[in-house]
């Protein structure tokens, strides 16, 4: 089982007025290699899980376990090195740095490595390539299209070569044709074995072939259906 | 290669480039910075160097000076006193001096003209030209720098003051000290005793004040205790209170104007948390984003703090090298009102900045350490929390 989630529950600002829960009693497990796609309307958690399952926080209570590391109470520290070495995120805005370069964005989770600057750059231009974007590699990143940006950022998710792919809204900023590119590139690594969990309700993606189950999301609870 | 070493590379590099990314705003904090340690070491460089002066001059000082004081103010002392110190064992010998103000109308301040009954001949080291006055009452003089300028002589060597029941005395030059002792002698017309007593109208039993030079320097203070268990209706100060004063003096005055300063200070702290401390939205999403990708709070912390260091670093670097030019090229012109403000004749002192590590410590504590704590503290405080409230 690459992801094990078990009666998680996540609550924002707990015991203040403003105390929202999030996710209630969710049950989630995820196969290696396995694309799920998590749908629901916004509010409805998605993003809050996939938070959960890419080690940003732990959950407030329940068992979560990604990559055969349990993340409940992990201190953050290690949440963030098992992040790293395991999970690639694809945000909806991208999250780009817009000062820097194509090449510089890209690299960046290199540099926590230790990797020297050739052997950066080696990896980094390989995957542009890969993605069709090796040309605007000296390009800022405020000065090249969505659809490049977009294969930037899955470049810079691909980077570490981690088993995990987790992206946010990929295609709520993309036209159909960027966005089928997108799928393919998800079939893709799909084959080379990775997990990808991703949130939409983008009827392309949540139906798209190579997606195997989809989770629907309504008030931080989970129904899963087969795709 | 060493992997940590290899990030830490990494992580600097990083910090450059983004230093560079924002390098209108690093600038103008870096100009700012630069002129407040530009502030505070030349007044650091400057007490130095005053001190140093002090010192250099000092050597030449009366080891113990012995005052008679009537109801807390000096008066002439007995010329039998100085047959009394003899008793004590130690001192080598006890000489009369007899010294007064003369007001000089064209600076508005007092020249002090003093009359010695013998002359050290290590002063001669002190004379820019010349030779010391004979100890004749012939009127000869070796006169300071600020009074050759009060003078304006021109090249003549005699001139004439009037006594204070308005006779004429006629003196003549036989050279002047040294700018480099100016700190002591700007001020200074140096004479023979007979002179001084001459026209100060001062009879030969009394002197303005005995000087005592003892056998073994180290026993200044013990000497100086005995002389005044023996008269006690005296004032004994030695040399070394002597340099203490003027420490004192220095340390009084460059704190005195460090304190003005610490107001540019505070403005500039603040300045450095609004515009250095890198927390605006587009920076906390930047923190949140390489906390996502991986990156620790202390990789986060570290980018901060090289940039912060590259930045104080420069400025000190900066702000201390002009500060030194202040001093060694333009002899502290900024603050020279502040350090030279006696009503006397000033003196045109050329001064060499002296640098020690103490004062350079105080500038970094008092500089550095609040720029490096106000720019890392915030990053600290947003790289604390988890990486998805820094991009909401």
């Amino acid at each position: 089982m690459m992801i094990s989630i078990q009666n998680v529950y996540k609550t924002y600002n707990q015991g203040l007025t403003n105390e929202v829960a999030a996710l209630r009693d969710i049950n989630l497990d995820v196969q290696r290699n396995e694309v799920i796609c998590l749908k629901g309307p916004s509010g409805s958690g998605k993003s809050t899980l996939l938070s959960i399952i890419g080690c940003v926080f732990p959950p407030t209570s329940g068992a979560a376990q990604v990559a055969g590391k349990k993340l409940s109470r992990l201190p953050d520290r290690f949440l963030t090195i098992h992040r790293r070495e395991y999970i690639g995120f694809i945000f909806q805005q991208f999250n780009l740095l817009p000062q820097l370069t194509v090449l510089d964005n890209v690299m960046l989770p290199l540099m926590v490595f230790g990797y020297p600057p050739e052997i950066r750059c080696e990896k980094a231009v390989a995957l542009l390539e890969r993605l069709g974007v090796e040309h605007r590699r000296h390009f800022v990143v405020s000065q090249i299209s969505g659809g490049e940006l977009q294969r930037v950022a899955i470049a810079r998710a691909l980077i570490n070569d981690p088993p995990i792919i987790l992206a946010d809204e990929p295609t709520a900023h993309l036209d159909q044709k960027l966005s089928e590119r997108f799928l393919s590139f998800m079939e893709e690594f799909k084959q080379e074995g990775k997990t990808i969990v991703m949130t939409s309700h983008d009827p392309l993606v949540v139906e798209h072939p190579c997606v195997d189950r989809v989770v629907e999301m309504m008030d931080g609870r989970t129904r899963s259906s087969c795709s | 290669m060493n992997t940590g070493l290899e990030k830490q590379r990494n992580i600097l590099d990083y910090g450059l480039m983004s230093l560079w990314r924002r390098k209108t705003k690093n600038l103008s904090v870096l100009l700012v910075f630069a002129l407040v340690i530009f502030l505070m070491s030349s007044f650091q460089f400057l007490t130095g160097a005053l001190t140093d002066v002090a010192q250099q001059s000092l050597r030449l000082a009366p080891e113990i000076t012995v005052q008679k004081m009537v109801a807390g103010r000096q008066e002439q002392i007995p010329i039998s006193y100085g047959d009394k110190l003899q008793e004590i064992f130690g001192i080598r010998r006890v000489e009369p001096r007899v010294w007064g103000y003369h007001f000089s109308t064209t600076t508005g301040g007092n020249i002090t003209m003093l009359g010695v009954s013998s002359f050290d001949p290590r002063l001669e080291t002190a004379l820019l030209h010349g030779r010391l006055p004979s100890g004749s009452s012939a009127g000869e003089v070796v006169l300071g720098q600020g009074v050759v300028r009060d003078l304006d002589l021109k090249g003549r060597r005699k001139f004439s003051f009037f006594r204070p029941e308005l006779t004429q005395k006629t003196f003549t030059v036989t050279g002047e000290f040294k700018p480099e002792s100016e700190l002591l002698t700007a001020d200074l017309m140096v004479m023979s005793i007979a002179d001084s007593r001459d026209f100060f109208h001062i009879s030969e039993t009394y002197a303005t004040d005995l000087l005592v030079t003892v056998a073994n320097p180290a026993e200044i203070e013990t000497i100086a205790r005995k002389i005044a268990e023996l008269l006690p209706d005296t004032r004994v100060v030695t040399r070394p209170q002597i340099l203490k004063t003027y420490n004192a003096v220095f340390g009084w005055r460059s704190g005195f104007g460090s304190v003005c300063l610490l107001t540019g200070l505070a403005a500039f702290i603040i300045l450095a948390w609004d515009k250095a401390s890198g927390m605006t939205p587009e920076e906390k999403r930047e923190i949140g984003i390489l906390k996502l990708l991986g990156w620790q709070t202390s990789d986060v912390l570290a980018v901060r703090f090289y940039e912060s260091f590259a930045v104080s670093f420069l400025a000190l670097l900066l702000g201390c090298t002009l500060g030194y030019v202040h001093i060694a090229f333009f002899d502290g012109a900024l603050f020279r009102p502040v350090m030279f403000g006696w009503s006397v004749i000033t003196p045109h002192l050329h001064l060499v900045p002296v640098v020690r590590f103490g004062d350079v410590l105080l500038v970094i504590c008092f500089t550095v350490l609040p720029y490096l704590a106000v720019t890392i503290i915030p990053a600290w405080r947003a790289a604390s929390v988890p990486p998805d409230s820094a991009m909401r």
